[in-house]
């Protein structure tokens, strides 16, 4: 937004239409002396900005002219989106619109909130309005006391900033709310949000829990209360019913009837046991008699069986007794075929003893003739081994002979080679002179060419001594020398002179090879593991004497005798087992008859004493008599089971009186027992009905339902307020990352135009500034000049309005008698800054001080009147 | 003759209403417990100022089955200091028969022979020519009609028949309810003495609620009356005066808000003028209202409640209207303003939790009266 003209009517001193018109970019500049109306130009232009057409306030009613009238107020302003005209009117018939080109395109509140629009920001900044403000307005009262007040604001830095701080952070009263918050949510938590111990939502919890724990105990004891009361009902209905007159008498009776029928029970049973008495007496006659009878009859038997029997076991002891005789007979001459047979076996053993050593004496000493004769032979075979050995050891073996032909071979092919590139010569002889020409001691054959490759020193017998040089052609690669040195050091290893002795020793060598080889096989045929261990064999023999073969005895002989003795013995053996088993068999046969005829006797001897005991007896007179005894058991038996199933039952009757007995009893003392039970019930019900424990208990659970509400207010409280906590900080927040740093950017060439390397710094917390740093001193803004103080104060508001600029949003910037303490060096420098911010921003300048701002340059607004024409215009458009 | 009585129920004595805050320096519980008792003396007086010689108590004369050794023993003194006066109290739901049996057996042993405790279900001469016909409540929740055997009940000829019952008419009094609202004719009474409803009602011209004679409660917005009863002769129409007899007014005072309107100068209109001291009053405020109006009402009840035995200000059924001049007293731009329209916007944001709604919107009412405050 920038502003083209003011226009103002009815508003203080201007009762007739003024007109501040010609606004434009860059620094404009009203400089008129006090009491020329400036402020009021600045408080009508604020009004018209931020107060609503309808508010009548005390601002707005400031505005308002003494003799009367509805302050007026039309700007021209002109946005991106063009030109418009925003006027109001207060107090009376209150009017707000806005037009473009001369039309209306908004009013009343839509005005309003397009003015807000433009005014205001969207994201918390800044508003759409800058200003700097000194000196004192009309928005006060001027009373001295407030004079006074604004004129120590002046001095105070934070008031010539605070409104750009608080459009952005609220300022101080966003500290107020902040800190009303805080405070009152501390009341209520810890920093880390929990019920503060002896605050107000702790309290409320421990009242609530408290009151839980009262309700609790007091609905027990009123529950107590109830079971008490249940109990004592039941206890005095118990106790109506047992002691009714109905139900004494009901158990009086009973109980006297059971007694008589129990009495008539027990005579009938004392009757009837005398009848059983007599019917036991009669039973027992009876038995005695049939047993007596019985008794006599058995020892009769029993002595009869026991004569039989005797006789019979004496037959069985004879002829037992026999047998055990014959059984002895056989078993002595078992015995004595038996001692033959041992005596059988013991000659037969000697005998072959005796053979069987001689028999070893005799392979004995043929064992050691044979030993002796194989160990004399092995003997023999090793001496050949040992010759062989010798033999065989010296000369070339097959191998070296191999090698040694094999050298001998390559020495001729050398020599050959070498001698037929060599110079020869031929001694041909004459007759009868053969060997004359000797090469060393040897003759030079006839006839024979001799390659000379080295020359050679021949001795021509009687002539002298031939010398020939083979010269240079004679010379050879030295492969005949290096055969002939390998062949004759091999000669020299197998210490031989010449092949053909190696030839001859080496057939020499390979027949002792064979004859070790034959002497080897012979000795190990005869001695596999050597002499030692034959001569270890044959010590090993002992020695044995010649026997007397004049006595012959054949081994085989005398082995078959010992097994037929043997055998024999076995046999005899075993016919004597049998005979002793025969006679142990027939010995106990002959005992067992023997104890069966000793027991036949003495049961015979029983059944004569017995029957001896029994002489009284006559076993006709006891048949009669049990006869009789048993007619008469049977007369009693009858009577008594007649009288038995007349009989009434006493058991039952007994039973019956008992359990009257027993209800009588129960009674009184169930009667004895609910007297104390029911006073002890009407004590205790009497001493909690007097605790009053029901009304207590309405009373808690009255106050738990209060405290639960109680509760339940603070818990919204604390989250409203730490709602309001949470929102207010983040808002600061987000208005300090949004504005303040950008501004401290843009503020701090501004600094640097009086102060080089200056800084101001700022309040984390409150976004204010604390300290001013100058050539390297850090300055409470506290103690700041009233010049610094302003001139920081509009350094702030050019930063703001360059912000906002760049950001597209152009804010006027008012100075309404700024710089009123800054010096003439000063002021220059701040001139030049304005200037300087001026290039892309509107700034307006309210001044009283003519002469010094006269520096200022810039362009300068008239105040006018508006003509009569143009009043009524205005007037009607309104 | 004309018989006289007074009808009266629910005393609710020993009654402690724990549930009404009492300021530290108070004494209102006190003063409300002082006051039912009081009406025992009042009941004594309206008899006497009617010429009447009987007082029916229509059950709940005692709060609980247990009342306290002093509220018992103090109740029956009162009833007895005037011997020329025959009370008869009825067993209600409260101090029913089988939970209060502690409580009717003292009355038995311990009474004045004035005051006569009606167990059973039996007819009652009252006097010569007036038979009381009672229908004690034997049960907390008898859960059936306990006046079915009124018309079964013999009276001589000639005399008035009286019924005295405790429990709800079936017609208004809801599922708990049991008595027939032609009980009184059904059962020929001249007359039909009901307790339980704490208001005054009248069922029938000779079937009525007296209502408690002392009031507890916000619901009926009167003080306790008793009635005061002349009946001529059998089958005459009763003649029937409300005495008043309460000392406490429970008012309920809503007042209902609207764009423009000025709440605080309501709240104040519907105010009673006099004895507040005695007057316990509930302001439920509902409708809409800006933070300003709602700040002006806060302020003004916090001028005023004090001047009440109690006083409540309800204003959860209150919405805030928010208008562009209530957030511009905020502040017309900046971190506040921004604040200030989260908290609106999270106060009126769509598909929200309610209770963060009232909070977001307390939030922003909090907001607006410490910015004020700071203003001053």
């Amino acid at each position: 937004m920038k502003l083209r003209s003011i226009r103002l009517q009815n508003v203080r001193r201007f009762t007739r239409p003024v007109c501040l018109e010609g606004i434009s970019n860059g620094v404009n500049v009203l400089c008129e002396p006090n009491e020329f109306g400036k402020s009021t130009l600045f408080d009508a232009l604020q009004a018209l900005v931020f107060k609503s057409h309808t508010s009548s306030d005390k601002q707005i009613r400031s505005l308002k002219p003494h003799i009367g009238g509805a302050p007026e107020i039309s700007v021209d302003i002109e946005t991106e989106d063009g030109r418009f005209t925003l006027k109001k009117r207060f107090l009376s018939k209150p009017i707000a619109t806005v037009e473009q080109d001369g039309r209306v395109i908004a009013q009343a509140d839509e005005a309003e909130a397009w003015i807000r629009r433009l005014a205001g920001s969207a994201d918390g900044g800044p508003s759409g309005l800058l200003w700097v403000r000194q000196g004192i307005t009309g928005l006060t009262s001027g009373s001295k006391k407030e004079d006074e007040a604004a004129l120590s604001a002046r001095r105070d830095l934070l008031s010539s900033v605070t409104g750009e701080v608080e459009a952005m952070t609220g300022g101080r009263r966003m500290d107020a709310a902040l800190d009303r918050c805080r405070d009152e949510l501390a009341a209520f938590v810890t920093s880390s949000g929990r019920a503060k111990t002896g605050g107000p939502w702790k309290a409320a919890q421990d009242d609530v829990e408290a009151l839980s724990e009262d309700c609790e105990a007091l609905e027990a004891a009123c529950a107590q209360l109830r079971e008490t009361l249940r109990a004592r009902r039941a206890k005095r209905r118990e106790l109506a019913d047992l002691e009714h007159p109905d139900a004494v008498e009901a158990r009086k009776t009973q109980l006297h009837e059971a007694e008589t029928a129990y009495k008539a029970a027990q005579q009938f049973a004392e009757a009837l046991d005398a009848e059983a008495r007599k019917v036991a007496a009669a039973r027992l006659e009876v038995t005695t008699l049939h047993k007596n009878l019985e008794t006599l009859r058995a020892a009769q038997d029993e002595l009869k069986r026991s004569v039989g029997e005797v006789e019979t076991a004496k037959t069985a002891l004879d002829a037992a007794q026999d047998a055990h005789g014959k059984a002895d007979d056989e078993t002595n001459a078992a015995r004595q075929g038996l001692e033959r047979a041992q005596s059988n076996l013991v000659a037969a053993t000697e005998r072959h003893e005796t053979a069987r050593k001689r028999q070893a004496a005799k392979d004995g000493i043929a064992r050691r003739n044979a030993l002796t004769e194989q160990i004399e032979k092995a003997q023999v075979f090793w001496d050949k081994m040992e010759n062989a050995r010798a033999e065989a050891s010296r000369g070339p073996n097959a191998e070296t002979l191999k090698r040694l032909e094999a050298l001998y071979g390559e020495l001729r092919t050398a020599k050959a080679l070498r001698d037929s590139a060599a110079a020869q010569f031929v001694v041909n002889y004459e007759p009868g002179r053969d060997g004359y020409v000797l090469q060393g001691k040897a003759a030079i054959p006839d006839g024979e060419a001799v390659a000379i490759p080295s020359g050679a020193e021949l001795t021509l017998q009687d002539i002298g001594t031939l010398i020939i040089h083979p010269g240079a052609g004679g010379q050879d690669d030295g492969s005949f020398e290096r055969a002939e040195t390998a062949y004759k050091a091999l000669l020299a290893e197998i210490e031989c002179k010449t092949i053909d002795a190696a030839r001859t020793e080496a057939a020499a060598r390979a027949a002792a090879e064979r004859r070790f080889g034959e002497a080897q096989t012979g000795y190990q045929s005869l001695a596999p593991d050597g002499l030692e261990a034959l001569r270890a064999a044959l010590a090993r023999i002992p020695d044995f004497e010649e026997t007397d073969e004049t006595d012959k005895i054949d081994q085989a002989d005398t082995e078959a005798d010992l097994v037929e003795a043997k055998a024999a013995l076995i046999d005899a053996q075993a016919e004597f087992n049998i005979a002793a088993e025969r006679k142990s068999d027939a010995r106990a046969d002959a005992a067992r008859a023997e104890a069966v005829h000793s027991a036949a006797l003495d049961r015979q001897t029983r059944a004569e004493t017995a029957l001896k005991g029994l002489e009284d007896l006559d076993a006709d007179q006891l048949a009669s008599d049990l006869e009789r005894a048993t007619t008469t058991l049977r007369a009693a038996e009858a009577l008594h089971a007649e009288q038995d199933r007349a009989a009434p039952d006493l058991g039952a009757a007994k039973a019956r009186l008992t359990r009257a007995v027993s209800v009588q009893d129960a009674a009184e003392a169930a009667i004895a027992s609910l007297k104390p039970d029911l006073a002890t019930l009407n004590e205790r019900i009497a001493r909690h009905a007097g605790d009053a424990v029901e009304e207590r208990l309405a009373e808690g659970k009255q106050k738990l339902s209060a405290a639960e509400q109680a509760l339940k207010r603070i818990v919204h409280e604390v989250a409203v307020l730490q709602k309001l906590q949470i929102v207010l900080q983040a808002v600061r927040n987000e208005a300090r990352e949004r504005y303040f740093e950008p501004v401290a950017a843009e503020l701090k060439p501004l600094l640097q135009i009086l102060w080089p390397e200056a800084e101001l710094k700022w309040d984390d917390d409150k976004l204010l500034p604390t300290t001013l740093l100058r050539g390297g001193e850090e300055e409470s803004t506290d103690v700041l000049s009233g010049g610094t103080q302003e001139q920081i104060a509009l350094f702030v508001r050019l930063a703001f309005a360059k912000l906002l600029a760049t950001r597209g949003q152009h804010a006027p910037i008012i100075l309404d008698d700024a710089l009123v303490f800054t010096d003439d060096d000063r002021i220059e420098r701040m001139f030049d800054a304005l200037h300087h911010q001026a290039s892309d921003l509107q700034i307006i300048v309210f001044s009283c001080r003519q002469r010094a701002f006269r520096a200022l340059g810039g362009h300068l607004l008239r105040l006018s009147e508006i003509d009569a024409v143009s009043e009524q215009n205005t007037a009607d458009s309104m | 003759m004309t018989f006289k009585f007074i009808h009266s129920s629910d005393l609710h004595l020993g009654r402690r209403f724990a549930n009404i805050p009492q300021a530290p320096d108070g004494n209102v519980r006190g003063r409300l417990m002082e006051a039912r008792f009081g009406a025992i003396e009042r009941l004594a007086d309206a008899a006497r100022a009617a010429g009447a010689k009987h007082i029916l108590l229509a059950g709940d004369t005692f709060d609980t089955a247990t009342p306290s050794v002093t509220v018992l023993t103090q109740a029956l003194a009162a009833m007895g200091e005037d011997d020329q006066l025959q009370w008869w109290v009825l067993p209600g739901n409260h101090d029913n028969l089988r939970d209060a049996e502690p409580l009717w057996d003292k009355m038995a042993s311990d009474a004045p022979a004035n005051v006569h405790a009606v167990l059973d279900a039996a007819p009652i001469d009252m006097s010569a020519g007036a038979t009381l016909l009672p229908c004690p409540v034997t049960y907390r929740s008898p859960g059936r009609d306990l006046t079915e055997t009124l018309p079964n009940m013999p009276t001589a000829d000639g005399a008035l028949r009286i019924g005295l019952a405790h429990d709800g008419i079936t017609d208004f009094a809801g599922l708990h309810a049991h008595i027939p609202p032609d009980r009184d004719r059904t059962a020929k009474l001249d007359y039909l003495a009901l307790g339980d409803w704490h208001g005054r009602v009248r069922v029938s011209e000779r079937a009525h609620y007296s209502g408690s004679p002392e009031q507890d409660r916000f619901k009926h917005d009167r003080r306790g009356v008793c009635l005061s009863i002349s009946i001529e002769g059998p089958g005459a129409v009763p003649e029937i005066e409300e005495i008043e007899t309460g000392l406490f007014h429970w008012l309920t005072h809503d007042v209902a808000a609207h764009q423009g309107d000025d709440i605080s100068a309501a709240f104040k209109a519907g105010l009673p003028a006099q004895d507040r001291r005695n007057t316990l009053i509930k302001v439920r405020a509902s409708g809409w209202a800006s933070l300003a109006s709602q700040s002006g009402l806060r302020q003004a009840a916090d001028q005023l409640g004090p001047e009440f035995a109690y006083f409540d200000l309800d204003t959860a059924q209150l919405g805030t209207l928010y208008e562009a001049a209530d957030l511009d007293q905020i502040d017309q731009a900046g971190a506040l303003r921004l604040a200030a329209e989260q908290l609106k916007a999270a106060s009126e944001a769509e598909n929200a939790d309610a209770g963060d709604q009232e909070i977001a919107a307390d939030a922003l009412a909090r907001l607006y009266a410490y910015v004020k405050e700071a203003d001053l």
